[in-house]
Parts: C-alpha cells; structure tokens; sequence
C-alpha cells in the first residue's frame, strides 16, 4: 500500500486525544485502520493550557496508534477548537480590465479579495470556505472556470482565531517531529463523516458537543452558512454536578457517565441514587431529580447560546433547515439529549456517528471519534488533487489559502 | 473664565498636560471640568479645552503670582482636582506643586498624575522632576508619576524617539483618565479617597498601572489582558503579564463601560486579578457603569510597590523647603469647610495640619472603611483557575443552575 493513501487525523481533545488511522479508498471513501487514543491532560476547553504534559498526551496516542495499524505515523491532520474562533461570511468582487474567460488566477483574486476584511491583529484566517460564485449578477454559479465575464463574485465564510492559540497546537504536534498536513475546523472535519451531502444540500445544523467545547455548523445548499465555538461542553456538566451536588470532580463524572440523563426534570420518575463508600469519599443518596436539573439546566443553556448565536449572525436559518439537526461527539451519548434540542431548536434532532467509512464497527459508531475520523475524510476529499505546499506557506497565507475553493 | 465648573476638575499643566486634555476632552465633549495652565500661547491657542489660564512667560514664579487669584477662582467648589502634566521642564515642574498647594488650601482633595523625564533628556530634567515630584508628594493626596524610562523597558535606545514619546503620552493619559475615574465612583462598589490615598500617597513608592480597553462579548478579558499587558505592570526582567503586581497589598480596579455591565465580568476582573497578585492582595473596586450600552469597556489597575529612597528624602523635607517661596506665606482657609468624607483630615500644607493626626494616617493605611465585595456567591468549581467563558457579560461557568437560582435537595450522606 503506498503511504500517499493513509491519512491520519488527529484530534487533540479535552477529554481525550484521538488518532484515527484510515487508508484512502477509490470514490472518496476511507477505511479506519485503527484508532490510538489516550485521556487528556495539561487541556482545558480545548485548548491547550499546558504544553509538556498536553504533548506527552499525542506521544502517548501516536504510539498507541501506530502499535495497533503497523503503520509509521509521519503526517497528520489536526483538529481545532477553543472559544477563540470566529467566523463571518464575506463577499470577494473581482473585476476584470476586459470581458474574458475566467481562468484560476481570478478565482484566486477573489477569495484573495473576499479576505480584505478587518479581524482582529491578534488572529489569522483558518478557513476561507466558498458558498457560490456570481458572476455578472448571474448568481450561484457552480463553476464559473472558462465562462466569459466582466465582474467575478464569490461569497465566503472565513473562519479566524487567535494567532498564538493555533500556534500552541501546531507547537505541541511539531514538537514530536510529526508533519502537520493541515489544522481544520472541528466541526468541519465532524460534519465530513456525519452528513451525506443531500443533507447539506437540504440544510442541516451540525452540533458536536465534546468534553471543552461545543461546535456547531450550518450548511444549507450545501454550503457552510455559519460556523461557532462555545467554550462549553460535557465538562460543563461535570463540574455543575460537583458543585451541586458536593462531589468530587471524578465522582461527579462518573455519575454523569452512569446514571446522567439530559431529560426535563418535569418528566422525571424520581427516586435516590446510592453512591457508596469510597477511601476518601463518604456515601450519599442523591436525589435523582437534582441530578436531572443540573444537566438539562446546562444542555438546554447551549442548544440556546446556539440557537441564539444562530439567530444573530444567520436570520431564520434553523427554520430553513431540511434536514434538522445532528448531534455527535461525546457528551451526545446523554441519555434525552436529542429531545432537549428537539425542544429548543424546534427541529428534528438525532444523535449520529460517522457513517460511509470502511472499518471496525466499533470504532465509528463512536460519536467520539467523529471529528479525528472526518479530519481523514476531509484529507482524502482534499487531497485528490492538492498540489504540494509546505505547511510554511500555509501559514503565511493563512491556511485558507489552498483549501478555500475545495471545501465544501 | 467660566464660572460654571464641575465638582471634579482635571487641570493640565505644560504641553504635555495641556495634550492630555485635548484628549480627554475629545473623548468626553460634555464634561465641562477641564482647566488648561501654561505660559505657551501656541499651546493654548490650539487647544479644544474652553477654560483656559495663559501664564506670563519669564519667571514661573511671577507666572504663577499672576494666574494665582484665577485660579483660586476656578478650583472653587470642586470636591477634586487632578493635575497632571509632565515633570522636567522649568515651567510644569514649578507651577505643579504650586497648583497643588494652592488647591489643597482651599480644602480640595488633589491628586498628581505626571510623567517623568526620560535619561537622555538629561539629567538636569531629572533633577528639576524628582525636586518638584519630592513636592508633589508633599501636598498631594496622591500622585501617580509614570517613569518613562520603565515604559520603555529601561532600553530606550532601541524604541524610535517618537514611540517613546507616545507611548508615555498615551500612558500619562490613560492614567489620568482613571484617576479621575476613580474620583467619580459612586454607590456601593466605589473607590473611595482614602483608598488612592493609601496606594499612591506613600512618597517614593513605585507606581504600577496598567489599563486596557475592549468591546464585544468576551471585552472583560480582552480588556484585562491588555491592561495586564502594560510594561509598567510587568516586572524588570520578565515577561509575563502582570508580574509586578504579585505580592502588593493593595489593587486599585477600576471599570470604566456601558451600563449593561454584569456583576459576573466585575468578579471575573477581580478574581483574574487576585490569581496574579495572591491571596493576601486586597482588591478595591470601583465602578463606572454610565456609558451608553455597546461603548467599550476600560480596565484600569492601580498598584505601588516598594520605596524610593531619593523621592522619599526629598517629601521628608521641612514644609518650608518643599512650598514655593512665593506662597509660603499664604494661609489656608478654614479646613473644616471642606468635603472630604469618611472622617478624613485635610491636609493641606505640613505647617497647618496637626502633625500628630498627620503621621498617625500615614503610619495605619490599613484602617478601612470600605466593605469587601462579596466573590463567594459564584462558584466556579474546577474552572476557578481557567480562563472564563463570557457570552453577553454571564459568567458561563458557573454552573447555570446557580445562575437560574434553581434550588436542588441536598445530598444525604448515608
């Protein structure tokens, strides 16, 4: 097997650091070879908050995951998160001395035009994903390459975070002579495995809920409408549970992972839950219904920052939504938790792991994995015909630079 | 002159004082308290400030004698004064503490915000700022004095002139800007006179400031980020943010913003704060909540630490030393007319005040009145120590529970 077709995906997480290991297959499809993983630690909402213990976590995961494929890990695909993210659609206009055929050096001028925005000095673009092309006032034109026109437009969502906080990651991978291929939105990555593109073309809301943070994307006509970051996930829930209820932090947790329900207290049947004696820690009943109170107070809370962040910088796009909503990642294993985000979002929810890829079942009916499994979708998809560019250059440019006309 | 003046008054002294207040007054239009002094006609006729004292040029002394009646009659009724301007040259380094001794004898509270010179203006500079500082000191309630020279990292030789010169603009400027701020607080979370007493009324002490201004929903941090960022809050030497705070007793806060201003960002000021400068640090918060909703929010910290030894000699002199020949012989008026509050003694020239009650003050700073914010109501659990997760000024990692105010059955332990 040439090592060109292996894709690796990592996905460095509040909770745990995933390597998915998956070899590219004709027609766009990968196959899972394996999955490394280890817990994490020196990482807090995503983002990393201490750099040697964080780096010893990827060591320890690449091992685990080259032990377990035989395959020698060089280059990877790394996910990224953290409450620092933004986004925003952008229009780029690029007008022609003379009517001509448009060629590639145009479509370039243009994303290169629709980046001609103010963000902050402190960040750098991401992502730079096109939504349609017009051109001369001919709107949503599929592949405007050698027709004739005067005045190309494109509408993009640029996805930007802080410089030094993207950095940190690419630091902590690098430090373990690892290549890094591309650092990619979580939730882009996420929704590559997740949703087939009839739902992107529907429209559909992507929730990836993790340990640290929340991600969310929008697509509609198959395109990604609107994109954010909640530094807000499952360890929301746990600490909530240990201030509420008096617990330690891994006590709390895993009452979460046992008996944590996300359903409306109103609908609650009742009843004690016993926690035993431990060495350091004395036994308590609980009431079930304070249990369930916590967690849809703090679920329902983020399908609400969502809807309203949604509501804010897209309009009626939830409304618009053909295809509902699909929730994945960790904390999307909650018992209930579909129906609190039925309820707020006023759509039809499901919980979904990553489908259409070859390999362990066990492994992708994970929602866990689904970002680290998606980032190898999302090489695969991207590299078919990618030029090589060193990871330098990407980062001078911006990292939206090559992908922006291929990602969709 | 206008008769019509606020109770708080920002009187800029010199060109670099009378800059200040162009600033100040382009960014607050309506506030009428701004008084411009200086013997520069150029200065003054460029100026946006309305009220304004032309000092003759020549000897600052006589200057001073003919502006004398003036403003005694513009500082009349205020509750405060800050002055500031920038120490060194012949002209603000005389009229500063004169200024300040004349206000002060009118009963007024009068705080000092100054710059001082950088080494290779020379050391005659120096001298002529740290004499009229040692004054200042003397007769002030409190001064701030930003020492150029640590601005710029104590390596001025590769900053470019007119960087050097900005940054201390923009930091004299901010400065003033909070010192005035804190005079204005009001109501329960307030900065009282005793408190910038306390931190910057001790002659010689290095001052540590720092302020930053943000907008948007995460603006608390960005904004305390930046003010933690100033060179004056980063100790010699080091780079991270804030390390000069760690170990003083005192913080002066200051949140300067729109009024949709939330409780939770002032908790998550002071406890960013307090995670920096330790346990011990008492934090004093004052806050200003009157700008229209969507204006950024402004972060300013306060602190001193240490004494200097020169300064301090220069303010331990006899009283007759540090007042200006020309007005030694002026008498206050009565200090009990005057409005300070909380049980304050004026002190408005050494000779008048009773000596006694004067060294008593300066010995026990630690005697306050002030009632401590309370930070327990929130509990931020096991992201006490991480950076907070803000949307539309709400704390988000407090649990959201205890935000909604939910009551839970406690657990029975079996």
């Amino acid at each position: 097997m040439s090592s060109d077709q292996i894709f690796v995906g990592l996905e460095i997480g509040t909770t745990k650091i995933c390597v998915v290991v998956a070899e590219g297959r004709s027609e766009d499809q990968i196959s899972i070879l394996g999955v490394g993983e280890t817990p994490s630690r020196g990482i807090r909402k995503g983002e990393i908050i201490d750099m040697g213990t964080a780096t010893e976590c990827v060591r320890e995961a690449i091992l685990d995951a080259e032990e377990k494929t035989n395959v020698e890990i060089g280059n990877v695909w790394v996910a990224i998160s953290g409450g620092h993210l933004r986004s925003l659609n952008n229009r780029g206009i690029h007008v022609l001395s003379h009517p001509r055929q448009i060629e590639q050096d145009d479509l370039d001028q243009v994303q290169i035009n629709a980046k001609e925005i103010a963000i902050p000095p402190q960040n750098i673009f991401l992502h730079t994903i096109l939504q349609s092309y017009h051109l001369d006032g001919n709107r949503n034109v599929i592949d405007p390459l050698e027709s004739e026109g005067m005045q190309l437009e494109a509408d993009f969502h640029i996805v930007h975070g802080m410089k030094t906080r993207i950095h940190n990651t690419l630091r902590c991978v690098e430090s373990l002579k690892l290549e890094i291929e591309d650092v990619v939105l979580g939730s882009l990555a996420s929704a590559q495995v997740i949703v087939t593109q009839h739902q992107k073309d529907l429209g559909v809301l992507v929730v990836d809920i993790g340990g640290g943070t929340t991600d969310y994307l929008i697509y509609q006509d198959g395109a990604v409408r609107h994109s954010g970051v909640l530094a807000l996930g499952g360890d929301h829930i746990t600490n909530d549970i240990s201030v509420g209820l008096k617990l330690p932090i891994a006590r709390a947790e895993a009452l979460k992972i046992q008996e944590g329900s996300a359903t409306d207290p109103v609908d609650s049947h009742g009843g004690v839950i016993t926690l035993k004696n431990d060495p350091g820690f004395l036994g308590c009943e609980i009431d079930r219904r304070s249990l369930e109170t916590i967690i849809h107070c703090r679920v329902r809370e983020i399908f609400e920052l969502i809807r309203d962040d949604i509501a804010r910088n897209g309009g009626d796009l939830i409304g618009l939504l053909g295809a509902g909503v699909v929730i994945t990642g960790g904390t999307a294993r909650l018992p209930g938790i579909a129906d609190v985000a039925s309820a707020v979002l006023d759509q039809t929810v499901q919980v979904t792991t990553a489908r259409n890829v070859g390999g362990p079942l066990q492994t992708f009916e994970n929602p866990q994995y689904s970002t680290a499994i998606g980032l190898t979708k999302y090489a695969r998809l991207v590299t078919r015909d990618l030029r090589p560019v060193g990871l330098l250059d990407r980062i001078s440019r911006g990292f939206g630079g090559i992908f922006g006309r291929r990602e969709r | 002159m206008s008769a019509e003046l606020s109770h708080r008054l920002i009187v800029g002294v010199g060109n670099a004082g009378v800059a200040v207040l162009d600033l100040l007054a382009m960014e607050e239009p309506g506030f009428k308290g701004f008084l411009a002094v200086n013997n520069d006609p150029e200065s003054l006729a460029g100026t946006v400030v309305r009220d304004c004292l032309s000092v003759p040029a020549g000897d600052p002394a006589d200057g001073f004698l003919a502006i004398d009646e003036e403003f005694g009659k513009a500082v009349a009724g205020a509750s405060s004064v800050v002055l500031c301007g920038g120490l060194g040259g012949e002209t603000a380094s005389f009229l500063l503490p004169a200024l300040a001794i004349h206000a002060k004898s009118n009963g007024i509270t009068v705080a000092a915000c100054v710059g001082m010179p950088f080494s290779f203006e020379g050391k005659r500079r120096t001298e002529l700022a740290e004499t009229a500082l040692g004054k200042l000191h003397a007769v002030c309630d409190a001064v701030a004095f930003i020492g150029n020279e640590r601005l710029s990292g104590g390596t001025p030789s590769t900053t470019a002139v007119g960087e050097a010169f900005a940054l201390a603009d923009r930091t004299l400027l901010s400065c003033t800007r909070a010192l005035h701020g804190m005079f204005s607080t009001s109501g329960p979370v307030r900065i009282t006179r005793a408190d910038l007493k306390n931190v910057l009324g001790v002659p010689g002490a290095k001052i540590l400031f720092g302020s930053g201004s943000a907008s948007g929903s995460n603006r608390l941090h960005e904004a305390l980020e930046e003010a933690l960022s100033s060179p004056l809050l980063i100790q010699h030497g080091k780079t991270t943010p804030g390390s000069a705070l760690l170990g003083v007793k005192t913080v002066l806060l200051l949140l300067h913003g729109p009024s949709d201003l939330s409780f939770a960002e002032v908790q998550t000021a002071v406890s960013g704060i307090e995670r920096i400068a330790g346990d011990k640090c008492q934090i004093k918060t004052g806050v200003l909540a009157t700008l229209p909703v969507g204006s950024p929010l402004t972060l300013s910290i306060i602190a001193s630490s240490g004494a200097g030894t020169q300064i301090a000699k220069a303010s331990e002199a006899p009283a007759s030393e540090v007042l200006p020949q020309t007005i030694t012989t002026q008498t206050p008026e009565s200090s009990t007319s005057t409005t300070f509050t909380e049980g304050e003694v004026p002190q408005p020239i050494r000779k008048t005040a009773k000596p006694s009650t004067f060294s008593a003050r300066q010995s026990s700073p630690s005697k306050q009145t002030q009632g401590t914010l309370d930070l327990d109501t929130y509990q931020r659990g096991r992201f006490d120590k991480s950076e907070p997760t803000i949307v539309a000024g709400e704390d988000l990692d407090v649990p959201t529970f205890l935000r909604k105010g939910i009551k839970l059955s406690p657990p029975r332990r079996s």
